[in-house]
């Protein structure tokens, strides 16, 4: 069945970001300016306005921890209406903890999310081309 | 103090009809709302130069309002925009008045928030994907509601600060009360206990239907000139001490920050600039599109300390009696939904004492803070005296 939900938006400043999220790989923009991460990425650095951006590739293992989340139980967009109730969450990542990235947590039942929790980037392919980044909860 | 300090009034104030389904065009209700605010004032319609309007694509101009008033205005604005947006067009309006280009002016909003186009209900995907900038990180992922971006600061906020969803429901039962004293609240006759609250079911968690804003028809309206002009008003004029019109978050992707929110910026200009201090503050509109929007506001004006303003809502500090009866119309939660635009009308009638011998009135009040919250990205605030 093809899929229902809205579909990343490619744009000229976050591509690179969504390119290599469809290779399943996590790439980071990054200000040489001042040294911080930019999440999502911009034009420009929002913390100093640096023009002198690079992207950091943090590859295929992004570990992280719930910073904070939502449960949906009422569909806001299309194609949601089957994955309720619904987490929606940002997580703190490990290894730059700056950086906060909202996902769904996949494979969790909503009663069991908690801020803290250790979860780890999985991507979802949901077009032929494109894949989506998701949480799913750390397996201890 | 400031430069403007007493030196301009809020004079008329005035709504319309306010239900599910207005059955007519934000227009007419506008016109409606302006009315009531002139007869408020003692003003005709010629009397004002300046007419001013916040709206998201769902409203009538401020010149159509002007000429079916049967003025040819001077000077019209309609800016987009939503929560504290009043308070921005009051800064905007003083400053017009104060070069010289205006004397008097009418602010509105006017919107068919229920029959017509709902925040509530989520926007349009590719129009937000396009249109917010980091839009593509949020939407894709089913998030894309104020309850859904609010509520993600709520939880961290919570978490960090031992807010419990019972704190919560103090901020809704308390704004429920005083609905109930207020016939022409939207949820008058309909009032809340905190078991009822507790069993309400979540339509985004931390929220449920009861710390969300109720979403009508309805047009407001008010009057700015100056303190000189006042004078010749029929109504009582309540001064503006000081204002802070706007300020914004850190990060255009509020989202990203979590920690910070645009009315953590505001106090301490606003307090300053009012020559006040937030203990001075004896009654309050806080912009409550959310229950959770309330708390985080009381924190971020000084009006409770972190890590407290859970227990200073359970404490009933918020009702009438308490040390800052807040929202005393029923605010957005319970009595009706312009934006924040009645919470000021409201603040407006407390300071005249228009409710005097009633009990509404919160006694002797002279001092009030009115604050607006567009969302954690841009915020503004007024204080207001007698």
């Amino acid at each position: 069945m093809e899929y229902q939900k809205p579909i990343p938006l490619k744009t000229e400043d976050n591509k690179h970001y969504w390119d290599m999220a469809d290779q399943h790989e996590l790439s980071l923009q990054k200000c040489n300016d001042c040294g911080h991460y930019a999440h999502p990425p911009g034009p420009s650095c929002v913390h100093c306005g640096g023009q002198n951006l690079s992207w950091e590739a943090l590859g295929k293992d992004v570990r992280a921890t719930i910073y904070s989340y939502v449960i949906t139980y009422r569909p806001f967009l299309p194609g949601f209406q089957d994955d309720l109730p619904l987490i929606i969450a940002q997580a703190e990542l490990e290894k730059v903890p700056e950086v906060k990235i909202m996902c769904n947590v996949i494979d969790c039942k909503a009663d069991n999310v908690y801020i803290g929790m250790s979860v780890q980037m999985t991507w979802q392919d949901i077009t032929e081309d494109r894949a989506l980044p998701q949480w799913i909860p750390v397996v201890v | 103090m400031g430069k403007i300090t007493d030196r301009y009034a809020i004079v008329g104030v005035g709504e319309s009809e306010r239900s599910r389904n207005s059955g007519t065009t934000p227009l007419h209700m506008a016109l409606d709302a302006a009315r009531s605010a002139l007869h408020d004032a003692g003003l005709n319609a010629q009397d004002i130069d300046g007419f001013m309007n916040y709206n998201e694509n769902d409203s009538c101009t401020s010149h159509d309002l002007a000429t079916y008033l049967g003025v040819r205005p001077k000077y019209v604005k309609d800016i987009q925009g939503g929560g504290s947006s009043t308070e921005m067009l009051i800064g905007d309006a003083i400053s017009l008045i104060e070069a010289g280009m205006l004397n008097t002016v009418l602010i509105f909003r006017s919107m068919n928030g229920s029959s017509g186009q709902r925040v509530g209900r989520g926007y349009n995907p590719d129009m937000l994907q396009s249109a917010l900038p980091g839009g593509s990180y949020i939407i894709p992922y089913g998030s894309a509601s104020p309850s859904q971006w609010f509520g993600m600061f709520a939880t961290r906020h919570m978490h960090e600060t031992g807010i419990t969803k019972e704190h919560l429901g103090h901020v809704c039962l308390s704004f429920y009360e005083h609905a109930q004293r207020n016939p022409k609240a939207f949820l008058h006759g309909k009032p809340l206990t905190m078991e009822k609250y507790l069993e309400t079911p979540d339509i985004s968690y931390p929220f449920n239907i009861h710390d969300s804003c109720v979403e009508l028809d309805e047009a407001n309206a008010i009057v700015v000139t100056s303190a000189e002009r006042a004078k010749a008003c029929k109504s009582k004029p309540v001064y503006i001490m000081g204002i802070t019109p706007r300020q914004c978050h850190p990060n255009a992707h509020y989202w990203a920050d979590l920690t910070k929110v645009a009315s953590d910026y505001v106090g301490e200009e606003l307090y300053k600039s009012a020559g006040v201090k937030p203990e001075d503050i004896q009654v309050a509109s806080i912009y409550d599109c959310f229950s959770w929007v309330v708390l985080r506001q009381l924190e971020a004006y000084g009006l409770a300390p972190r890590g407290e303003v859970g227990d200073f809502a359970a404490e009933g500090n918020l009702r009438m009696g308490g040390s800052l009866p807040t929202n005393t119309a029923g605010g957005m939660l319970s009595e009706g939904y312009t934006h924040g635009m009645n919470n000021v009308l409201e603040i407006v009638r407390q300071l005249r004492h228009q409710y005097k011998e009633t009990d509404r009135q919160v006694e002797d009040c002279e001092i009030g803070i009115c604050t607006g919250w567009s969302g954690p990205d841009i915020a503004g605030a007024m204080i207001l005296r007698k």
